[in-house]
């Protein structure tokens, strides 16, 4: 019971406690990497990532165990989203990510 | 009269000079924003100076060391320093810049190891083991980080992320164990950096005595201090002779733990 208690702490701390964060960079050989976190330093490992273009999914995935993602950078516009939970989602727009 | 009084002048001038260049060497492992809103090539100046004063500028002896540490990721950096010559508004001196892509989230913790630097006023060798930590995006991560380095002062409160009016601790340690009641001296760096033209500017505030130029401070029975910040900034925290080696050809030699912090206002 007790183990229970305290998995349930952990999760909400991670969900409601603490700011989600993204950063990307362009790695200049057409490929993009992601990294998530929160602003108490836990992992994002596992946390939904998706890229989209037009309002579609190009791409679904999960962050890494080192909490990134690494894509082939799509032609026009599209927008990197890591999904961490309501309240805990961050855009960035592909324009918006330089080397 | 007149002449008197220029003669009073110029006597305490010189006194002032004489008893402050005595102390409060820093060494500066200096980049304008340790708080980055994301990933981005910076900038490093590595200058051997007294940053509030600003009265002499050392010529560095060299670099043993320089490396940074991301998410526990050690890489040597020591081949990006280029040699330059800094000016303060004094004189000028032997320093070093480098350039850093700091594009992965975290933090970047920069440690750099100088050559002893001999300062003949003391007849002994100076060596200040620096670090400075860069965030990016606001996930922290090797902040805290213990390094067991012969002379380090480790944070307990993330050097980056302070506001002005706020407070900064840290814990002196000499190769991972704790310096009961070292002596830290304190400074404000006085002035801005031109990143361009490597020199200093003019001093933003005076100090209204001696003590406040370097602020000497204890660490208490555990090698902890806490210092309140009280104006943004650079502020510069120095532990003096803490570390393990105590020679350096044949002369006495002072090694000591610097660490760099960076205050904002609150507006």
């Amino acid at each position: 019971m007790k183990k229970i208690i305290l998995g349930a702490f952990l999760a909400i701390n991670t969900l409601f406690g603490h700011t989600a964060i993204m950063s990307c960079f362009d790695n200049g050989d057409d490929t993009i990497t992601c990294e998530g976190g929160f602003s108490d330093g836990s992992s994002a490992s596992g946390v939904v990532f998706k890229v989209e273009q037009n309002g579609k999914t190009l791409i679904e995935g999960k962050m890494s165990e080192d909490s990134e993602f690494t894509f082939k950078k799509p032609q026009g516009d599209y927008r990197a989203l890591f999904d961490a939970g309501e309240g805990h989602t961050i855009i960035i727009k592909g324009s918006e990510i330089t080397q | 009269m007149l002449d008197i009084k220029n003669k009073l002048v110029k006597i305490s001038v010189l006194t002032t000079l004489v008893a402050s260049s005595a102390a409060a060497h820093f060494q500066m492992l200096y980049t304008p924003e340790t708080a980055l809103e994301k990933g981005k090539k910076i900038e490093l100046k590595h200058v051997f100076t007294h940053p509030f004063a600003d009265e002499h500028t050392m010529d560095m002896a060299g670099v043993e060391e320089f490396y940074v540490i991301n998410k526990e990721k050690k890489t040597d950096l020591l081949t990006t320093l280029k040699e330059i010559t800094f000016k303060g508004n004094h004189n000028s001196g032997k320093a070093y810049e480098s350039e850093y892509k700091a594009q992965r989230m975290g933090d970047h913790l920069f440690v750099m190891v100088p050559k002893p630097y001999f300062e003949k006023n003391e007849d002994a060798y100076i060596q200040q083991i620096t670090k400075t930590i860069v965030n990016v995006a606001g996930t922290p991560s090797d902040w805290d980080a213990e390094l067991n380095l012969k002379a380090e002062i480790v944070p307990l409160t993330k050097p980056y992320a302070i506001w002005e009016g706020g407070s900064f601790t840290g814990i002196v340690k000499s190769n991972g164990k704790p310096v009961p009641y070292a002596e830290i001296e304190v400074e404000y760096l006085n002035r801005e950096v031109d990143m361009k033209q490597n020199k200093m500017g003019a001093s933003l505030v005076e100090a209204p005595q001696d003590s406040f130029v370097t602020m000497g401070i204890k660490a208490n029975k555990d090698g902890e201090f806490t210092f309140s910040i009280p104006k943004a900034g650079f502020w510069g925290f120095c532990a003096l002779g803490v570390g393990s080696d105590t020679n350096y050809q044949g002369k006495e030699l002072s090694q000591d733990a610097v660490i760099w912090i960076q205050a904002k206002p609150m507006k």
